[in-house]
């Protein structure tokens, strides 16, 4: 890049930390009351304790609403990889001129805001007659992830060569055993950042969730319901548990997920 | 009979039978790729559009096509200024995260070795968290009873506590400002790391000033990026409905929200599919717009 003069470094630096310090700050603070508590306008500091987690631990409905997000997400991911894997060799094999339309409306649901997806569903589902439940859930969430899990495939699939299915297919192997010994493995790590990935988004997922859900609440919404009651410990020690957990799997996902872009 | 001819039959029927076999391959393939997005991404925005035609009588939603959801929206007082004030506060959310975002993804560009890693990662990991923690955190800090007011009350810099930081309009563009971020910073990123090395180097051999070479190179490459990520957040800002509800009060009506109360209280199905597919034509124009703009600049 360009040798800039010390005084523009500076100001760089000093925008990245004050936008650093409003990005973190509230969560530091969120963190902090999990296991200081604030009494007369300052904080106790020998109020240490550890009971807000103590009572996450025997909070039923967090508890299921954690169960349900990674039901729904596992559920979601498995389908958004298998879905999104067979759209992938049907673009990169297919000649139709309607592949370019199938491919946009993959990507309908992540180009227009959660919004219309979630509320086209809402309407979808009622001219069926299908009732809401965790089942809707899933299927938005899968409809949600599938353009990431899509274009992280096809971008693998079209690195990889012909003559390397030719090649299988010479050698007497039949279209399974191709796909079975000579695409999958090598589409393996693919499908890995997808699923990290993929996970990732449907288990922060709130917009679409409110609107086709049922009676059942995944772990945002059980926040989001919480939350109306305002600033307490328990929310705190929730909101710390949530944030070491997405951390721990965004380190993960920076470490192994390798982006289309990138190659 | 010769050898020959009989194996050249054997592969025949063979090649046949392999045909036969990819034949039926495709078909199911063919139709596996288009079922499931054509169901359940396709048809229910075709089933939303075609609802926004309907209307609601003594409770019930009447199957007959009508416009009158459209003219209620244009002839109404209320929702054409909720509207434009909701698209204007987008443009403004817009604005922030890429004047904020552009120095930062360019101290990311710039920086090398490990010093990058570490930026990256703080960067990239507030992408990952709970969107509904980001809001409750930045609530809990300007709320009336929060962390800002807290500190200024102790500090003694007012004597009761603000007010205007918390439920209203500005409060929504300062959330969705911080929460949106980290979007904007990506794409001008991949853009900013796309330039090459040698191009910018040449610029400078050649007695450019760090300005100059601002000025004339590194920005006309990275503005596509630049772009790209304020629309990317102004969509998003635009279709959002929780963050104006958890921040906005009753002052900070935006469009999502009057469209979401239309799903719930008001239930006005039919009225709340119209606004939808007007709020639709915004984010279309928007995408198609940054879409016609990327590519002539692309072709130059």
């Amino acid at each position: 890049m360009i040798r800039l003069p010390a005084a523009a470094t500076a100001v760089l630096f000093l925008v990245a930390g004050f936008v650093l310090l409003v990005l973190y700050g509230p969560l530091f603070v969120a963190v902090f009351f999990s296991f200081f508590s604030f009494e007369n306008n300052a904080v106790q500091w020998d109020s240490f304790s550890l009971d807000a987690y103590w009572s996450l631990i025997h909070d039923e409905s967090i508890i299921d609403s954690v169960l349900n997000s990674l039901l729904v997400g596992g559920v979601a991911i498995v389908l958004a990889l298998v879905l999104g894997t067979t759209l992938a060799f049907y673009y990169n094999g297919s000649r139709s001129r309607f592949r370019e339309v199938l491919q946009l409306v993959i990507f309908l649901p992540f180009l227009m805001p959660p919004i219309i997806t979630g509320l086209s569903l809402l309407v979808f589902f009622r001219e069926v007659d299908f009732p809401r439940s965790l089942v809707t859930v899933i299927i938005g969430h899968t409809v949600f992830v599938l353009a990431l899990a899509y274009r992280i495939i096809l971008a693998r699939l079209q690195t990889l060569r012909t003559s390397l299915v030719e090649a299988s297919l010479d050698l007497g192997a039949s279209r399974w055993q191709t796909f079975r010994y000579v695409l999958a493995p090598s589409l393996m790590s693919a499908i890995g950042s997808a699923a990290i990935l993929a996970f990732a988004l449907s288990f922060d997922e709130t917009l679409i969730t409110l609107l086709v859900t049922g009676t059942e609440s995944t772990l945002p919404m059980r926040l989001w319901a919480m939350m109306r009651l305002g600033f307490t410990p328990d929310i705190n020690a929730l909101v710390t548990v949530i944030l070491v957990a997405t951390t721990v799997l965004s380190l993960v996902a920076i470490r192994f997920v390798k982006l289309p872009d990138q190659s | 009979m010769p050898r020959g001819d009989r194996m050249s039959a054997a592969t025949e029927t063979e090649r046949a039978a392999g045909e036969e076999g990819l034949a039926a391959y495709r078909f199911i393939l063919t139709v596996l790729a288009y079922a499931v997005p054509f169901v359940f991404i396709l048809l229910p925005l075709i089933l939303f559009l075609i609802q926004s035609f309907y209307y609601v009588e003594d409770g019930n939603i009447v199957h007959q096509l009508t416009l009158r959801n459209y003219e209620r929206f244009f002839a109404g007082r209320g929702f054409v200024p909720v509207f434009f004030n909701t698209i204007l506060l987008c443009l403004g959310v817009a604005a922030i995260t890429v004047l904020f975002g552009y120095p930062i993804a360019y101290l990311l560009a710039s920086l090398r070795g490990r010093r990058k890693y570490v930026m990256m990662v703080v960067f990239v990991v507030p992408l990952m968290m709970s969107y509904i923690i980001k809001i409750y955190a930045i609530r809990a800090i300007l709320g009336g009873n929060g962390f800002l007011n807290r500190i200024l009350l102790y500090l003694g810099v007012v004597d009761e506590p603000l007010t205007f930081l918390i439920f209203n309009l500005k409060a929504v563009l300062v959330t969705l400002s911080i929460i949106l971020l980290p979007f904007a910073v990506l794409p001008i990123f991949i853009a900013l790391e796309r330039i090459p090395r040698s191009v910018v180097d040449a610029s400078a051999d050649l007695g450019a000033s760090a300005f100059q070479s601002f000025r004339d190179i590194v920005w006309p490459l990275s503005v596509q990026g630049t772009i790209v990520g304020a629309t990317f957040v102004f969509v998003l800002a635009l279709g959002d409905f929780i963050t104006p509800q958890m921040v906005g009060g009753m002052s900070g009506f935006t469009f999502g929200r009057i469209i979401y109360s239309q799903f719930g209280f008001a239930f006005n199905w039919p009225f709340g599919a119209a606004l939808s597919v007007i709020l639709l034509v915004v984010v279309l124009v928007a995408i198609v717009g940054t879409g016609l703009i990327t590519r002539a600049r692309h072709q130059l």
